[in-house]
């Protein structure tokens, strides 16, 4: 447990981690005047750069020490600025860092001729280094201000084709539902999506400062140190709602229900950036906060935190079933894949909440922190390769493609690869093995509920792969599309990706398979740093937690695990059979409907009721809708109302007074100030006589 | 005894043979062309290798720390080097500006020969230790700027200015000596510690004359200062001298005058009469709002910054109001002095940049600035939102923490509160015209809006200032560390003074304080006398 403190030796390098980004992004723009290639590899340089450092760190994980370095920062509230390497911080950290490189490679070929891209780069690496500073940093105040970062630099990229053409909307034209219109604009988009999180984001701040009331200190080691503050706030009730509050930014951030619906319209920033937002940055860092607080508030435990941690559980597994549920029936890559993504993280955050409810809490945070890096990995593979396909093609929806694996054979491979893990196929892939883990933890909790839990997580795991065998199914399979006809008639056919391009995406969909073939092996090894991490820094250990148990002052209520961890070659065999059997259905009816088109989708607007279905998941639950009408028309209605006879009347005239008052007091100053070196002297020698007197008196 | 490696020696030395081999450099040229760009060069470096040396010494701990008083006339301490570092940068980056703003005007070595002696003036009364060295040091810093201020010797606004503000600087000079004559004639000595002992044992019939003497040390500063009503002077000097010297004055002088109020006033009051704090507080709060309440109309920039910096000077003054109460007031004010400095002179200095470019210090130039002169103008709003006290810039912090240490001293004097809360209001106030001139530069559209070129040494100058204001805005932590350190040991005191103001007994009650500064020619000890008035 060697904690180094300071500036000193490594501690250095777990600061450059997020620092450098921040310099690349100050400097991007002087560069820029230097050409346009060596502004490109700059930024490139810099990512590179960041993610060596967080390369450094790695022996620190694996030995289970820690890096913790503080400056002093704001005085005035005894805070300070510092930078937390643990084994939690540095795994996230290298993923970040060297997704991230992979994207900004893919970047430079991709975005390639595109205008403005000083922008681009700028927020690009703005990005990374706010997300850097959320992994890395000591406390919750400056987390917050990565995470802010994060939400800027998101806003600024989901609408980087501020100019709104029409090829880069998302949704189809004309589509309403409920009277509000489903395709946006990038600009709209973006503001969509900063306004959504910002939602969350006012919750943390919320909940933030309600503990810093309490604790008087945001750092995550100062809060563990002295747990008076829990005492007090559980007293008044307080503990858990500020937990929930902390986790509504979390909510905002990492699309969860009910702040999913930002994350469709993300889609309209470029490829790149949906895969840098849905893979290693902004939504994992919903993710990573959860991960951040939960330990911490788990032991805490003795305060009865079991209500947030089935706020947490329940809100990720519903929105893991309702986004599965939609991306079944959306007709844009990109967006199944966003669907995908809140989805999965569903799964993250329902693990991550089924370890607080069970009697071995690693199982469950390991679980959910293996999803995180497995999601990570393919996700971003899969946004690459799908922002190649929209790049050759030249449309967004998948019923522009068609047959495009004749074309696109490398892309075509290495996308199938990545998909596969997103499908979970057995053994070979990453995506299996953390999907098992997350079953696994959620049969063997004792939690009261979690049969419901583990029934939902199944039929999740049946939606995602069968969608995600449509996906392929229509983008790679079967015939022409019309439009890629009308193509090769203008002359245009449709071609393989230069190197730069796929050779991101085909390393990350690769290192999926690699991984997953010993993805057993790399999950227990990820069990053992977990273990030893929340062992030693927050005591949480399987004696400690049947003591806690035992203690009539905690809530949990105790089952028995729907099955006992009788492991079957290291796995719990009721969750293998689980994966298996998800796998198969899911995939053999996505097979058979989009492979091998044995059977036509079309049936479905056949049947009243399935063609209901379909447009309810269509029109993705009514949310948005509801949304928009509760959220934006409901509250400009009142506020015009409260405009009309209240701002225009009341307020106007408040403000004419003071402003008229103020003026008028001024002008009466200036006169004083007459020019003449004679008032002057008056007013000096008056002045030295009514100090004398005030002294005296 | 005269240490000759002390630090206000090296950079008298250092200044002074460059500030007068500038002339003799002039004079032994062949060719009578301006060589601006030579002699800005010069004393640029004279000034950068100053600077250097004070931090050197400073870091290298070869410095006494805090305020200490010995039986020299200057004493090596961190509270001088504080102000050292605090007025060269401003000099600093007058001289640089004025490569580009002093371009083609007469007499050059003249110009920037009398900022340097000025410039050594001001470093000397932050360490002045005696009062007839002080008094010198100020002579040094004021004579050269009667100068500097009638620069354009054919512009009749620059004379007049020049005029008044010689005028009130004589005024103001006679009344330091005649201050002085009365602490020597009542206590024996010159010496600032030994005169504040001979105070702290005045007998009671002298104790009016201390007063007088202290009364007469307010007004002398409080000019330089521009503290209301000594301040009528001020807007017509500084928007009539050239704008970089409204710079100098502004950012330099008046802080150099803020050293010597430390020095004499706060130290020296203290020792007679526990109720002067409500004199201050209640000059602050006039000071304050006076030029708020002035700058709202004005229609020239410069005369708005004139007026801004009277009130920010209210500002700083609370700091001092509030000495004896707590800890952190002090420290505030030399923080807020240090920013006040570098956002002062940044403004001034893009209204020089204007001015150079533009022709002009009326507001009305400054529509659609922002589209012109892109550096200039974010420098400017940049500098205007720090005055302002806007998070996350160095202003912010500066009120922060002086504001603060008035609410923290709400237990000791029940007046304190009010100073933050006017502070906080004025604040509010003079966004009225501080985001009027950034409304005039982004949000309104010129009658000409062509590109204009900006200067480059004053983009560096202003590039510098941005880099300072955010850059310590996000990480204020060293510049408040370097403030705390250098300022006067007043912990042991205040506690004394809100014991007896408590034990509120009638008379006299003396009381002697270990002064916490260790070094060896320091003054061990301060006795303290506390009339109660209850």
């Amino acid at each position: 447990m060697v904690e180094i403190t300071g500036f000193g030796g490594i501690a250095v390098n777990v600061w450059l981690v997020w620092i450098l980004p921040f310099i690349g992004a100050a400097i991007i723009a002087a560069v820029a005047r230097a050409g346009i290639k060596i502004r490109d590899y700059t930024a490139v340089g810099f990512a590179l750069a960041s993610a060596v450092s967080a390369t450094t760190l790695i022996p620190l994980a694996f030995s289970g020490n820690e890096v913790h370095s503080q400056v002093n920062w704001i005085a005035v509230l005894h805070l300070k600025a510092g930078v937390l390497g643990d084994p939690l911080s540095v795994i996230m950290a290298n993923l970040v860092a060297w997704i991230s490189f992979l994207i900004f490679v893919y970047s430079t070929g991709y975005m390639h001729g595109e205008r403005d891209l000083t922008r681009y780069w700028f927020f690009m690496l703005f990005f990374i280094g706010s997300m850097q500073l959320v992994v890395l940093s000591d406390n919750l105040l400056m987390l917050f201000f990565g995470w802010e970062g994060v939400g800027l630099a998101s806003y600024a990229l989901v609408g980087f084709w501020y100019t709104d053409r029409k090829k880069d909307f998302v949704g189809t034209e004309g589509h309403r539902a409920g009277g509000i219109a489903m395709w946006a604009s990038p600009s709209h988009a973006g503001a969509k999506a900063f306004l959504m999180t910002k939602a969350g984001d006012t919750m943390m701040l919320a909940g933030m400062f309600l503990i810093f009331a309490y604790s008087g200190t945001f750092g995550f080691k100062e809060l563990l140190q002295n747990q008076g503050w829990a005492v007090q706030m559980a007293h008044q009730n307080l503990l858990v709602p500020a937990a929930i509050l902390l986790f509504g930014g979390a909510i905002g951030k990492s699309a969860q229900f009910p702040l999913n619906e930002w994350l469709l319209e993300a889609m309209t920033g470029p490829a790149s950036v949906s895969a840098l937002i849905h893979a290693a940055t902004m939504v994992k860092a919903g993710v990573f906060l959860v991960a951040r607080i939960a330990p911490l508030f788990f032991a805490l435990a003795a305060f009865g935190m079991t209500q947030f941690f089935e706020v947490v559980a329940w809100v990720g597994a519903f929105t893991a079933f309702l986004l599965a549920s939609q991306a079944i029936a959306n007709p844009e890559i990109k967006k199944v894949l966003a669907y995908s993504t809140g989805s999965q993280i569903g799964y993250m955050m329902m693990a991550i909440g089924i370890a607080g409810l069970s009697t071995n809490f690693v199982d469950g945070y390991t679980a959910g922190f293996f999803q995180l890096i497995s999601h990570a990995m393919f996700k971003a593979a899969l946004f690459m390769g799908a922002g190649a396909l929209l790049h050759v093609v030249g449309s967004r929806f998948m019923s522009d493609m068609g047959g495009m694996r004749k074309y696109m054979r490398k892309t075509y491979i290495f996308m199938f690869l990545a998909a596969m893990s997103l499908a979970a196929a057995p053994l070979i892939t990453l995506g299996f093995w953390s999907k098992d883990a997350i079953f696994a933890a959620v049969l063997g909790s004792g939690y009261v509920h979690s049969l419901p839990l583990f029934i939902m997580a199944f039929v999740v795991a049946i939606m995602t792969a069968f969608y995600t065998f449509r996906m392929i199914g229509m983008s790679f399979f079967g015939k022409k599309s019309q439009h890629l006809e009308e193509l090769e008639k203008a002359g245009h056919h449709p071609h393989e990706v230069r190197p730069v391009v796929w050779v991101p995406f085909a390393i990350l969909a690769v290192a999926t398979i690699a991984i997953g073939v010993v993805g057993f092996a790399f999950g227990a090894q990820l069990q053992h740093i977990f273990s030893g991490y929340l062992a030693n820094y927050f005591g949480i250990t399987q004696q400690k937690q049947l003591q806690l148990l035992q203690n009539p002052a905690t809530t949990t209520q105790l089952v028995k695990p729907l099955t006992e961890t009788k492991l079957f070659l290291g796995l719990n065999p009721y969750a293998a059979a689980a994966s298996f059997g998800a796998f198969a259905i899911g995939g053999f009816l996505g097979y058979m409907f989009y492979i091998a088109r044995k059977i036509d989708p079309q049936i479905i607007s056949k049947n009243f009721v399935t063609r209901g279905i379909w447009q309810f998941l269509y029109n993705r639950w009514y949310l948005n809708s509801a949304l928009y009408w509760g959220a934006v028309i409901g509250p400009v209605a009142i506020y015009r109302i409260i405009w009309r006879y209240f701002e225009l009347t009341v307020m106007e005239g408040i403000s004419h007074a003071f402003e008229f008052s103020m003026a008028s007091f001024s002008r009466v100053v200036k006169a004083g100030q007459t020019g003449i070196t004679q008032t002057y002297l008056f007013v000096f020698g008056v002045g030295i006589m009514i100090i004398i007197m005030l002294l005296l008196l | 005894m005269v240490d000759f490696l002390s630090t206000p020696l090296l950079v008298t030395v250092v200044l002074g043979s460059v500030g007068l081999g500038i002339p003799v450099i002039d004079a032994l040229k062949k060719e009578r062309g301006s060589n601006n760009k030579l002699y800005s060069a010069i004393a640029f470096g004279a000034l950068i290798i100053a600077i250097g040396i004070v931090i050197i010494r400073v870091l290298s701990g070869a410095v006494m720390p805090a305020a200490a008083f010995g039986p020299g006339v200057l004493s090596d301490d961190l509270f001088g080097s504080f102000f050292a570092v605090a007025l060269l940068i401003v000099s600093i980056m007058v001289t640089a500006s004025s490569w580009n703003y002093m371009k083609g005007k007469a007499n050059p070595a003249a110009y920037y020969s009398l900022i340097l002696l000025s410039s050594i003036g001001m470093v000397l009364i932050g360490y002045s230790t005696d009062l007839v060295m002080l008094f010198v040091a100020w002579e040094l810093m004021s004579l050269p700027t009667y100068a500097l201020a009638a620069f354009s010797k054919r512009d009749p606004i620059s004379n007049e200015a020049a005029i008044k503000y010689f005028m009130f600087g004589a005024l103001s000079s006679a009344i330091l000596v005649f201050a002085i004559g009365l602490v020597y004639g009542i206590t024996g000595t010159t010496n600032i510690g030994g005169a504040i002992q001979g105070l702290a044992h005045l007998q009671k019939d002298l104790i009016p004359v201390g007063l007088l003497a202290i009364a007469l040390f307010i007004a002398g500063f409080g000019f330089k200062i521009g503290l209301v009503p000594f301040h009528m002077w001020l807007p017509d000097a500084y928007e009539g001298a050239p704008t970089t010297i409204g710079a100098l004055l502004a950012a330099g002088t008046k802080k150099a005058g803020f050293a010597a109020a430390l020095r004499v006033i706060v130290l020296g009051m203290f020792v007679l009469h526990p109720d002067w704090t409500f004199t201050l507080a209640v000059i602050a709060i006039f000071t304050m709002t006076l030029g708020n309440f002035a700058a709202l109309v004005q229609k020239s920039v410069p005369r708005i910054l004139a007026y801004s910096s009277i009130a920010q000077a209210g500002y700083i003054l609370i700091g001092f109001a509030l000495a004896p109460y707590s800890n952190q007031a002090l420290t505030g004010s030399l923080f807020y002095i240090i920013n006040h400095a570098v956002m002062k002179s940044a403004g001034f200095i893009a209204a020089a940049a204007v001015a150079t470019a533009l022709a002009g210090y009326s507001l009305e130039k400054y529509r659609g600035l922002g589209h012109r002169m892109p550096i200039t103008a974010i420098a400017l709003s940049i500098s205007l939102l720090s005055l302002a006290g806007v998070p996350p810039l160095v202003g912010f912090w500066s009120k922060l923490v002086v504001f603060g240490a008035a609410i923290n001293s709400g237990s000791i004097v029940a007046w304190a509160p009010y100073l933050a809360i006017a502070g906080l209001l004025n604040s509010a106030l003079s966004l009225g015209y501080y985001a009027w001139i950034i409304k005039k530069m982004y949000m309104e559209q010129g009658p000409d809006m062509t590109k204009v070129k900006e200067p480059r040494a004053i983009a560096a100058v202003l590039i510098f200032a941005i880099i300072f204001m955010v850059g310590f805005g996000i990480w204020y932590a060293p510049v408040l560390e370097f403030a705390s350190k250098a300022v006067p040991h007043f912990g042991n005191i205040a506690s004394v003074v809100s014991n007896g103001s408590s034990s509120s007994s009638h008379g006299v009650k003396s009381a002697s304080v270990a002064s916490s500064n260790s070094s060896a020619a320091g003054l061990r000890s301060i006795a303290v006398v506390v009339r109660s008035h209850t």
